[in-house]
């Protein structure tokens, strides 16, 4: 065992956590700004106009949670790998070189925001695809600092303990890596543009985000309750088949109306209606082992951690189970398809799979920089827990009812047109909607504060001497 | 012989894992080899000869583009140059757009070219759908070329190219609604090339996406 | 009466098994699932031999 100590690795985890959880703050912040206009167009127009804010919300949300996934991979890399990361000074380097591209390409959709619309444009300031609107010379610099990170993840393994966890991470990551070339050239054509746009889009959160989350989780459950490595690993392995064996052919559902062939309708429906069943296992499975292992008399190591875990299943049930479902048929898909269905059914869904999780990961983290046996919850990371979660279910059921008026008003009643759009946003149970999203954010932002709050607290801790944990142990 | 449990073996499962991976992997390759052919851009031959693409020839500029009911598929389709008895284009009438119905195939190309760059520069799908993708704080663009809100302003601006080239440059001027779009400095060129963009857009083949474009006016809405 | 011709723009070997609502995905259902029996009966064979290293 490394006993208390910090492996390299895990130092370096802890850089990419605090970058991630910066990202997060501006997420929110833009999100806010973009609810705002909602419902005063006139807030910052012609100076930060919708699309800008909107922009900058949805990309530091995929960046810090690429951030914190990369940085739990860092952290349980050597933990199960049973030696120091091989390579890390690359891997510092790497996390400097990512950050300062970071930095550079906010500022530049900050204060240029638009250009001329010529190639130079697409490489230098933006590509204007949603999500990865990064241009192209920060895709090409993304990828030569991920190509560091898989360096360090496979020399690892390959000269240490190999795991069926590290397993799946190892091929995980490859996939996931490949796919973002996928997204990185440039097509007159539109609908071939987005046929693979949704390559990276939906095959990163529907299928290799998904199966490197059901990896991590497995970790987090073995490090709060102990829970046995065979199970969780054999669970691992059953996840993997059913998260790759829907989703890979669900990526159908997004090619009902782009130009597509008429057979991806059958393909679509019914692949991804079956996305649903490993998420209900992964949730089935985490209360399972907690009852067993509360039955047995154990207490949970990380209760705060344990905790977001516990939201993560939940939510990433419902927000990508059910309310992915809800319109994944293309009879349905055909009257919500762009509306605020898919903002409704997006928030939860990041929110439940991929936010929850990675705040979970990081008190795991923090629990053993601070060197604590045991980490309890504080009332500060109730609240903030709480505030967050609360806030954001809420604003998905509120973006739900607008998407229910959206889509019977302006496709059903209206006829999708440029009149029928604004009669539907005109209507009063769409607008409060708007309103109610402008006030639970505001509630999930309160529990940022908070979270923020209970995580510097803890990162401040004094790390206790190794004596003083072997006592409190015994 | 000793019983065995598979239902419990990590190896069953990893190789299951594997398989199915793997095959779903094969066959979505498979599935894009086929929809990519089907999704290649036509051409200003396949326009003379009458041959439907999902994707058309950017000389598509050249037409009058409608979007009907097709008996044969069950939804609407582009109709490009007017519609025969069965509800199928005709490839046969055309449209000025700009002045001229004779762009070559390589004019409306770099026409094409020049609008999807923009397209992408100014960031239009962080406000608007195109395909139905994209933001939601501004309508949804597929068929926007077919808007009736572009045929009720046309007159005004000599025709309907010039009406949303005219919008584009100076969208606050030409406002309709409370929330605006803001003027995203397009130029002249620029504009003219979003439009030719925006008319190839509409005829692409969206299986029938969105239904009833324009078809409905606010019937319920009657007390107002 | 249950075999429709294929009203698709182009028809290729997809878009003719695409009937209705399920021939198309049944298929690849069972072309992904069936084999998966066949695993299962190896591996036991395999476990009842006694072939397998316990991990
Ligand atoms: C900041 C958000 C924003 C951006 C970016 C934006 N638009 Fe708009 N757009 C709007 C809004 C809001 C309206 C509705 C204006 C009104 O009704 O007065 C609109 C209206 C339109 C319309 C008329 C509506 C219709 O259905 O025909 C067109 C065409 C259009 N925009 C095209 C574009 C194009 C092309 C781009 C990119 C070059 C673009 N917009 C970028 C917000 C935006
Ligand atoms: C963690 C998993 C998931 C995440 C993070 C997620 C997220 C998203 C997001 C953000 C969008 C909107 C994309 C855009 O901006 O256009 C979307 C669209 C969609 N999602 Fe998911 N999703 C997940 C899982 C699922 C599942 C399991 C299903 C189906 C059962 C599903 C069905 C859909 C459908 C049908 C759309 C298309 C909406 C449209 O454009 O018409 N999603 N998803
Ligand atoms: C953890 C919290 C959050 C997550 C995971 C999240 C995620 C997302 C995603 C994925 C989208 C794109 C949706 C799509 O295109 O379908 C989006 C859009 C948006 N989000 Fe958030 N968001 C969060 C918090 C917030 C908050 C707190 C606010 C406001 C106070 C907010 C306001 C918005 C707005 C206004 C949009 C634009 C929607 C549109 O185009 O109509 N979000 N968010
Ligand atoms: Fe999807």
């Amino acid at each position: 065992m490394h006993g208390n100590r910090l492996y390299e690795g895990q130092k370096l985890a802890l850089k990419y956590y605090f970058v991630a959880m910066v990202l997060f703050g501006a997420q929110l912040l833009f999100g806010l700004l973009a609810a705002i206009q909602f419902l005063y167009p006139d807030f910052l127009f012609g100076i930060l106009d919708f699309s800008i804010n909107r922009m900058v919300h949805i990309n530091a949300l995929v960046v810090w949670l690429l951030y914190a996934m990369i940085g739990a991979v860092y952290w349980l890399l050597p933990d199960e790998a049973q030696r120091e990361v091989v390579g890390i000074k690359f891997g510092n380097l790497a996390f400097y070189v990512l950050t300062a591209a970071v930095a550079v390409v906010v500022l530049v959709y900050l204060f240029i925001q638009v250009g001329p619309g010529k190639e130079s444009t697409i490489w230098f300031i933006t590509e204007g695809r949603e999500y990865i609107e990064a241009p192209r010379w920060a895709d090409i610099g993304i990828v030569a600092v991920v190509l560091i990170f898989l360096y360090n993840v496979y020399a690892t393994v390959m000269s240490g303990q190999r795991t069926g966890i590290l397993a799946v991470l190892m091929a995980d990551l490859i996939a996931l890596a490949g796919l973002y070339l996928a997204g990185m050239f440039y097509t007159d054509n539109i609908a071939i543009d987005q046929y693979w746009w949704w390559w990276v889009v939906h095959l990163w959160v529907e299928a290799t985000w998904e199966v490197y989350v059901a990896a991590v989780g497995g970790y987090i459950l073995m490090k709060t309750l102990n829970a046995n490595r065979k199970v969780v690993e054999m669970w691992l392995w059953i996840e993997v088949a059913m998260m790759f064996g829907s989703g890979i052919l669900g990526l159908g559902h997004h090619y009902f109306w782009i130009g597509t062939p008429e057979y991806w309708w059958e393909i679509g429906a019914l692949f991804s209606a079956l996305e649903p069943v490993p998420l209900v296992g992964l949730f089935v499975h985490v209360l399972y082992d907690w009852g067993k292992e509360r039955g047995k008399g154990n207490q949970i190591n990380n209760t705060p951690a344990f905790a977001w875990l516990t939201v993560e299943t939940f939510g990433n049930f419902l927000g990508a189970g059910v309310w992915g479902f809800m319109h994944t048929l293309p009879q349905i898909n055909l009257y919500t398809h762009g509306t605020q269905w898919p903002a409704a059914h997006g928030h939860l869904a990041f929110f439940g799979a991929y936010v929850a999780i990675l705040i979970g990961a990081i008190y795991l983290a923090l629990q053993k920089k601070a060197g604590l046996e045991k980490l309890k919850m504080s009332k500060a990371g109730w609240w903030a827990i709480s505030l967050i979660t609360v806030g954001v279910l809420f604003m998905t059921v509120a973006l739900t009812l607008s998407a229910y008026t959206q889509t019977m008003v302006e496709r059903g009643m209206y006829g999708a047109t440029w009149e029928g759009y604004f009669a539907a946003q005109a209507n009063e149970w769409f607008w409060q909607g708007m309103c109610w999203r402008l006030i639970t954010g505001l509630m999930v932002i309160a529990g940022y504060a908070l979270l923020m709050y209970d995580m510097i607290r803890l990162a401040k801790k004094a790390p206790a001497s190794e004596a003083e944990v072997s006592t409190a142990a015994a | 012989m000793e019983k065995v449990s598979v239902w419990s073996s990590n190896r069953f499962w990893r190789r299951s894992a594997t398989w199915v991976t793997g095959v779903s992997a094969v066959l979505l390759i498979l599935l894009t080899f086929d929809s990519m052919a089907q999704m290649k851009m036509g051409t200003a031959a396949d326009l003379k000869n009458k041959v439907d693409k999902r994707i058309p020839s950017p000389t598509v500029i050249n037409y009058k583009i409608d979007y009907q009911l097709s008996r044969a598929r069950g939804h609407e389709v582009p109709i490009i140059g007017g519609m025969d008895a069965n509800g199928k284009s005709k490839y046969e009438v055309k449209e000025k757009f700009f002045g001229r119905d004779n762009y070559s195939e390589e004019e409306a190309r770099t026409l094409i070219h020049k609008g999807k760059l923009t397209i992408q520069a100014k960031n239009c799908m962080d406000c608007h759908t195109f395909l139905g993708n994209g933001a939601y704080y501004a309508p949804d663009l597929t068929k926007a070329w077919l808007d009736p809100t572009w045929e009720t302003l046309a007159p005004a601006y000599g025709g309907k190219e010039y009406a949303i080239a005219a919008f584009l440059q100076n969208p606050p001027a030409m406002a309709m609604h409370e929330r605006k779009m803001p003027n995203l400095g397009i130029t002249k060129d620029e504009a003219k090339a979003v439009v030719a963009y925006l008319k190839f857009m509409s005829a692409i083949d969206t299986n029938g996406f969105p239904r009833n474009f324009g078809k409905i006016k606010g019937a319920v809405n009657a007390w107002k | 009466m249950c075999i429709e011709p294929c009203r698709d723009v182009v028809c290729t070997f997809w878009s003719i098994l695409n009937q209705g609502p399920m021939t198309l995905t049944i298929t690849l259902h069972t072309l992904i699932v069936l084999p998966m029996v066949w695993i299962y009966f190896d591996e036991k064979k395999k476990m009842e031999r006694g072939d397998i290293p316990t991990e």
